[in-house]
């Protein structure tokens, strides 16, 4: 019997997407041995998000203090940390976001649990834990053993559980917090949003989402030019914004902007699952990559697998022809 | 015996191709295509020490040896044949001399600004009448008081259009032939300096080559370097350092030939199997993986021989300069041959790197001069 | 301020082929370029922009094999003082823990004011080493920083959270900070930096140096190649005829 936990992240007053995809992945996984999931909620004034986390879990254990009110992932380190002893836990379930990464190794180390991060899948092997885990750029998987223990924990990476449906009715817990503090060697101050700019990419039915392949960032002149032929709107992945070629507004993916335009044309990007992320869900993806094998085209519906600087001005003719 | 580089060889190496193939190799398409000379790119080489290579320290240069100045011309020119020219012209054709036959007070007013970017040095010897035979020039410096009076016309000098500091050849005496030739250092804004032609030239677009004009050009005495009459050897000499780098930006050349035509062979499908399967792509291949390591290892025993000590290289420099260039174009020419009708087409890299290959067998001594160095050297 | 800096030598996998070797639990690696984790460039950067500010040392430190010298001298020639590789041939089957756990037995004995690592490895794509190391020198850490600014003894510390949104902190050193990439712009390294650090000397630690049990996590037992899901219906023909299909594509969906 596993019983599992899984820790619910939520920000600024809403739970996020992860946590369902956690709650059921770990709830199939508890199931499949007869164990219970449980949910554990670390928050101020939260009462108004239980409802819908307590049909997807088996148990929910609350603990509402201010110290939980912004997050700091030293206080959930310590919180956790307490909960965890008590509740013994055969496997402990954590997002792999900035949320989760923040606070999951440290506290793993600290319970000397064996643990590991970016799963995108995990079993009960063997009475042990044997996840999957992406390696190179997403261009090999691996399986892993976990160490013989009682106890494990693991942090998942968004988007490989699709969340579904919940219809339990979990009892509530709450409990007193474990720590009513911020250590003074670590304080949260504030939340700094995002700066914005003209373009709202969010907006757009077509974008046009340039990556590394553009190798230079005089390119980029002909990629807008491409994107107004089309009536699109230029986007790009990370490594554009990193070398300030690109406002941080114009970058999809989880730690850019997540879009759902009607067509996502992948110009040079190699689908790091970061990217996917923010443009999956986009009706329509057209990737140009001259690397068959780059992730991208196992997202994408349609793929062409050539030198973007043949295709895209070539595409920009026809595009124009079928214009007229 | 050891083929290995140095530590610092290898650090050298692996930091300029880095930076080269992030910052150089985009930009060379368009400044083939502007023929805008890439100022950005001298400044931010000078920060990293790659404009004076081999100038001492003390001078703001970067200490090296002449096997690593071979290494760096190589991995730029890889990425931009135009700005491995630029470069390699700053360091073995300007500073060099500069560094080998200037005096105490030379060095130290001309050689930091060549090194730290702020000027740009050019060669100027080829004249409209006289190239390979170089006793054949008619520019003229006669001593009028403490200045020598400049007259002459320079011809194709690389990075001439742009330059602030320029090694001038003329004859401060005519009537002892080569050995009346003498060398001066000549700033840009003297009086009397002019720029003539911009040449429009089949490669290498974006290296200013230009005419240089000089009407009773006013040299102040102390800008000569030696003496009166040491022109022709430290001609001589200087260009058996420099081609030790037209040897390297050969191999740069051939090596992205090679790099565009093996990626391109196994895109490129043709009778339903990638082209890199057929045989006689296959052949070319070899050929030019071969060539290209033939050339490498040519150019840096040039370099070594230089390195070492040795008072004759003309031979060794000759040969590395004379076979990285005929297999560079040869090795370029097949990458195009691989890349069927595309390698012709301004789409693909091959098509620039063919027009830029041409050139190494005409500068700095033509194939036909390598070969005539060589034969002599062992006829003497 | 006194600051260690832990890199990673990785293979470059984003534009080459990578296929599984004999042993199947590794990659073929003889055809692919090594160079400094991304993250890593950043955080030395960020700890070189420290130094410069303060003065102080950095000690740069990488687990490797041989060739992470070659990385360490590059950390030397931008801005480092000191480098140790720790012989990653000595310990076996390395995870992030045990990475941590290994840096950690190094760094104890060096007196620090921060610790800057990258917050990810491409290769192995843990998130663990900044943090488990943190823990295991019981100090406090950050992940995915994007800003470190030093004031007195308080530090000012962003993370980079989804959507682009910054938590803002305040810390105290010492501390460990698992940085991301973009943060600030990794130098170049100057020839005469580089000539100087190719002489110094490299501090290489053993089995014998460092005799103590370190266990990983997790133990690999295969790698393969990804099964394909959905794979993408693939345009072929002349550049010409694609475009021809990728623009009727685009027109009946409506959107021309
Ligand atoms: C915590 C965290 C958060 C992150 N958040 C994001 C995020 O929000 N968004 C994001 O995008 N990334 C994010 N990343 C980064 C992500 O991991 C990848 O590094 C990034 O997405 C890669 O960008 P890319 O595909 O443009 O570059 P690369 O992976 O370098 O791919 C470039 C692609 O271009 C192709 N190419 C090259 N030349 C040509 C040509 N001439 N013609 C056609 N194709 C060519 C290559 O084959 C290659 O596939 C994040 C990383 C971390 C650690
Ligand atoms: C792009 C470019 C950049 C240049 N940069 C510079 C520069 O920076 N500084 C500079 O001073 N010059 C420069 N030059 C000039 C270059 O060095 C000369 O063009 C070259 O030395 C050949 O001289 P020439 O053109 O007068 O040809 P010529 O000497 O007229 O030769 C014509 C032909 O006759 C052959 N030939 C000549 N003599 C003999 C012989 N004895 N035996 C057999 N064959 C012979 C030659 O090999 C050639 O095939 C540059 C030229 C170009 C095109």
């Amino acid at each position: 019997m596993a019983n599992i936990l899984a820790v619910v992240e939520h920000r600024q007053g809403a739970v996020r997407d992860i946590t369902y995809e956690l709650l059921t992945f770990g709830r199939k996984l508890a199931e499949k041995t007869d164990g219970k999931l449980t949910g554990v909620l670390l928050g101020h004034n939260v009462d108004n998000l239980t409802d819908n986390l307590k049909k997807h879990v088996h148990r929910l254990i609350v603990a509402d203090h201010d110290v939980f009110k912004d997050f700091n992932g030293d206080v959930y380190q310590q919180a956790l940390a307490d909960i965890i002893k008590k509740e013994n836990p055969f496997l402990t379930l954590i997002g792999n976001t900035a949320f989760g990464i923040d606070f999951c190794p440290s506290l793993a180390t600290h319970l000397g649990v064996p643990f590991t991060t970016d799963c995108i899948d995990a079993e009960i092997a063997d009475s042990g834990i044997r996840v999957t885990r992406q390696l190179y750029d997403g261009k090999m998987d691996t399986h892993m053993k976990l160490s013989e223990s009682p106890s494990y924990m693991l942090t998942m990476r968004s988007g490989t559980c699709p969340a579904e449906e919940g219809n339990l009715s979990a009892e509530m817990q709450k409990i007193e917090s474990p720590i009513t503090t911020q250590p003074s060697y670590k304080k949260f101050i504030e939340y700094i949003e995002a700066a914005v700019g003209d373009v709202d990419i969010t907006k757009a039915d077509v974008l046009v989402g340039v990556g590394r392949g553009i190798k230079e960032q005089a390119n980029l002149s002909m990629v807008e030019d491409f994107a107004k032929a089309i009536g699109g709107v230029v986007a790009c992945s990370r490594p554009i914004v990193d070398a300030n070629w690109l406002p941080k507004d114009r970058q999809v993916g989880s730690s850019g902007k997540t879009v759902k335009p009607k067509l996502y044309i992948a110009v040079g990007i190699s689908g790091a699952f970061q990217h996917i992320a923010g443009m999956k869900n986009a009706d329509t993806i057209i990737a140009i990559n001259k690397d068959s094998n780059a992730p991208i085209f196992n997202e994408a519906d349609y793929g062409i697998v050539d030198d973007l600087f043949k295709v895209l001005p070539a595409l920009k003719s026809k595009i124009m022809e079928l214009k007229k | 015996m050891n083929f290995d580089l140095t530590n610092d060889q290898k650090m050298l190496q692996e930091e300029v191709r880095k930076y080269a193939q992030t910052e150089l190799a985009p930009l060379a398409p368009e400044i083939d295509k502007s023929g805008e000379f890439p100022w950005a790119s001298i400044k931010k080489m000078a920060q990293l020490g790659l404009l004076g290579v081999i100038v001492p320290e003390q001078y703001g240069g970067s200490g090296f040896d002449f096997v690593s100045l071979a290494i760096a011309i190589e991995e730029i020119s890889r990425a931009c044949a135009s700005t491995g020219v630029i470069v390699a012209v700053n360091n073995s054709l300007t500073t060099y001399p500069i560094v080998q036959f200037g005096s105490e007070e030379q060095k130290k007013k001309y050689l930091p600004s060549l090194c730290n970017g702020q000027k740009i040095g050019a060669f100027g010897l080829t004249e409209p009448n006289a190239g390979s035979d170089v006793a054949g020039m008619e520019s003229t410096a006669k001593l009028d008081g403490g200045h020598y009076i400049l007259n002459g016309t320079k011809r194709f000098i690389t990075n001439g259009g742009e330059a602030g500091t320029f090694v001038v050849f003329a004859y401060t005496n005519r009537e002892l032939k080569h050995k009346g030739i003498s060398a001066f250092i000549v700033e840009r804004d003297t009086p009397g300096f002019s720029l003539g032609n911009h040449e429009d030239l089949m490669g290498i677009r974006a290296t200013a080559n230009c005419e240089l004009i000089f009407e009773d050009v006013k040299v102040p005495k102390e800008n000569i370097l030696g003496n009166e009459g040491d022109g022709f050897k430290i001609c001589m000499n200087t260009l058996d350092v420099s081609r030790i780098d037209i040897g390297a930006q050969a191999v740069g050349i051939a090596q992205a030939s090679l790099d565009e035509a093996v990626k391109y062979s196994k895109e490129r499908k043709a009778f339903g199997q990638p082209v890199c399967n057929f045989q006689m792509i296959q052949s070319m291949i070899a050929d030019m993986a071969t060539q290209i390591q033939a050339a490498r290892l040519l150019v840096h025993y040039a370099g070594y021989c230089k390195d070492k000590g040795m008072q004759r290289f003309s031979k060794e420099s000759a040969m590395s300069k004379y076979y990285a260039s005929d297999i560079a174009v040869d090795v370029a020419r097949k990458a195009v041959q691989i890349h069927g009708g595309y390698g012709y087409s301004k789409d693909y890299t091959v098509e620039r790197l063919y027009r830029d290959a041409k050139i190494l067998e005409l500068y700095e001594g033509t194939s036909e001069v390598q070969k005539i160095v060589i034969a002599r050297e062992l006829t003497r | 301020m006194d600051l260690i800096v832990c890199i990673k030598r990785v293979p470059q996998t984003a534009e080459a082929e990578v296929r599984v070797d004999s042993s199947g639990k590794d990659i073929v690696k003889d055809r692919l370029t090594f160079d400094m984790n991304e993250a890593d460039t950043y955080a030395l950067e960020a700890a070189i922009l420290l130094k410069e500010k303060f003065g102080g040392t950095i000690t740069a430190i990488s687990l490797g094999v041989a060739d992470a010298e070659d990385t360490l001298r590059i950390a030397l020639a931008k801005g480092a003082d000191s480098a140790v590789r720790i012989k990653a041939e000595d310990f076996g089957e390395l995870d992030g823990f045990k990475t941590a756990a290994l840096l950690k037995e190094v760094i104890k004995d060096i007196k620090f004011d921060a610790i800057f690592t990258g917050c990810m490895a491409t290769d192995d794509s843990y998130y663990q080493v900044g943090p488990v190391l943190a823990e295991m020198l019981g100090v406090p850490h950050a992940t995915l920083v994007s800003k470190v600014e030093v004031s007195e003894e308080k530090v000012r510390v962003n993370r980079e959270l989804e959507g682009g949104l910054i938590e803002h902190l305040e810390m105290s050193l010492p501390a460990v900070f698992a940085v991301q990439t973009g943060i600030n712009e990794p130098r170049y390294a100057s020839l005469i930096a580089i000539r100087r650090a190719a002489g110094k000397e490299i501090k290489i630690l053993g089995k014998e140096d460092i005799p103590v049990e370190t266990k990983t996590n997790s133990t690999l037992e295969e790698l393969f190649v990804p099964p394909v899901g959905k794979r993408a219906e693939i345009l072929t023909g002349s550049a010409d005829e694609v475009a021809a299909r990728t623009a009727g594509i685009i027109k009946e969906k409506g959107l021309i």
